[in-house]
């Protein structure tokens, strides 16, 4: 069944940023989506189903795009590790944390993509990192922040989560 | 606040380390062996993944047709009559450039050249973008089933728009004219100067390795040379804005501007292979010069 879910979450993700991400990008930076799922994952779930979740994701959104299939596994399944490895050293995940823990793993996952690049003289360093790194960073903090808002305020799954849990 | 997760055993763990250890060590030791493994199980995975694009891309498309056939219709007078304005015009110059054509048409019978076949081309539809902020691409929906291979140039009937450079069964990667990692063979239509256009960062193209001596000036129209890639020769890629020579250099280079908008582009032809074999069965080069 949690196969059939994670299946089906990483088949919405890659759908979702094929199509309609484009219409909400600014500066031509759309959100990584998938990243901060895959963070969410990690911390929930613990760092095994957030690195398998995160090397899926990350091969499959490579296939749909011109980025290096090694790269986009390892960022994303580096990811879904270190969330689940962050969630388990923290009692708990405040809005702030997680904030800050999705622009370091956004600025992370775009660096391991940056040094998969092969050098080009107009894509140098600082090119990177003012129209893609940073940009991504914030916007990809700023979607976590919504979605910790929308599910943790708005639809209030902590304490189904505990009623479940005992 | 929510309590972080503690439902992973120490087993799992280290399950992971292994696993993700496992899985950098291998793109360390046989990053080729991998990547072609990988991609080659994608092909079908590629086919089931794409029926949600498919499917998203088609809600999208319907949503998008409503709103600008009913919704957004307030510049569309305007827009009618500067497009009536524009027809006269190309009905003028149509009739002119039909003129040349018959004229072409007797030289070229003159000069014996060899009628040049038309390429064998596939039509696909755009269904989506990158799902990265790196490259710009776009995604067709036919893919190495429909015969699509790495390479092969795409275009519409205004020129070109790049070339593809990954497949799935039912998906094809095109990366666009107007991506900094792309190089296609150009040549300035006036002067006859080849060079490579490529890519830029803020999404138009530039003429690379002009002769010094060349004197190409800007309007100039630039197409593709058809010496090497996927397209044949004489496909409109840009028009000339600058030109900038610096002291010192061996070559001048020059700033493009796209013919096709890739940004709103929604059909796309394939050219499967530049040019029709001939009849020993090989593939026919490039139109040859005229004789002096």
């Amino acid at each position: 069944m949690k196969i059939l879910v994670y299946g089906c979450i990483i088949a919405a993700l890659i759908a979702v940023h094929t199509t309609v991400l484009s219409y909400v990008s600014v500066w031509d930076v759309k959100p990584d989506v998938g990243l901060v799922a895959v963070c969410f994952i990690g911390l929930l779930a613990g760092e095994f189903e957030g690195l398998i979740v995160g090397l899926i994701l990350g091969w499959g959104m490579s296939l749909f795009s011109a980025a290096d299939l090694a790269a986009s596994m390892v960022a994303k399944g580096a990811v879904g590790f270190l969330a689940g490895l962050a969630g388990r050293q923290m009692a708990q995940v405040t809005p702030v944390v997680l904030v800050s823990g999705l622009v370091v793993a956004s600025a992370l996952s775009n660096g391991i993509t940056l040094w998969s690049l092969k050098p080009n003289e107009q894509q140098d360093l600082w090119w990177a990192l003012r129209t893609v790194v940073v940009p991504q960073a914030c916007f990809d903090a700023v979607v976590g922040g919504l979605c910790y808002w929308l599910i943790w305020s708005r639809l209030n799954l902590d304490r189904l989560a505990e009623g479940q849990e005992f | 606040m929510r309590m972080a997760n503690f439902r992973s055993s120490y087993g799992a763990r280290r399950l992971a380390l292994g696993v993700f250890l496992a899985v950098l060590l291998g793109f360390f030791l046989l990053p080729q062996q991998l990547q072609t493994l990988f991609q080659e199980i994608g092909g079908p995975i590629g086919w089931v993944l794409s029926w949600p694009i498919r499917l998203v891309s088609s809600v999208q498309g319907g949503v998008g047709d409503t709103w600008h056939r009913y919704v957004a219709l307030q510049e569309v007078e305007d827009e009618n009559r500067q497009l009536r304005k524009e027809l006269e015009l190309l009905q003028g110059q149509n009739s002119q450039l039909r003129e040349a054509a018959s004229a072409t048409e007797r030289l070229t019978a003159l000069l014996e050249f060899k009628a040049q076949a038309s390429p064998a081309m596939v039509a696909a539809q755009v269904i989506g973008r990158d799902t990265g902020n790196w490259y710009r691409t776009i995604l067709l929906n036919k893919g190495s089933a429909d015969g699509i291979q790495p390479d092969m140039g795409v275009v519409t009937s205004a020129g070109v728009v790049g070339r593809v450079v990954k497949t799935t069964m039912a998906t094809a990667v095109v990366l666009l004219v107007s991506d900094p990692n792309n190089a296609i063979a150009g040549l300035i239509q006036r002067t006859r100067d080849e060079g490579i256009v490529e890519g830029t960062t803020p999404g138009l193209a530039r003429l690379k390795y002009i002769p010094l001596l060349s004197n190409v000036r800007t309007g100039d129209r630039v197409v593709t040379s058809g010496l090497v890639g996927g397209f044949p020769r004489g496909l409109a890629i840009g028009t000339i804005t600058t030109i900038s020579k610096e002291e010192g250099a061996l070559f001048q280079s020059a700033e493009l501007r796209p013919e096709v908008d890739v940004n709103r582009v929604e059909e796309v032809l394939v050219i499967q292979s530049p040019y029709v074999p001939g009849e020993d069965g090989k593939s026919d080069g490039p139109l040859p010069k005229a004789k002096p």
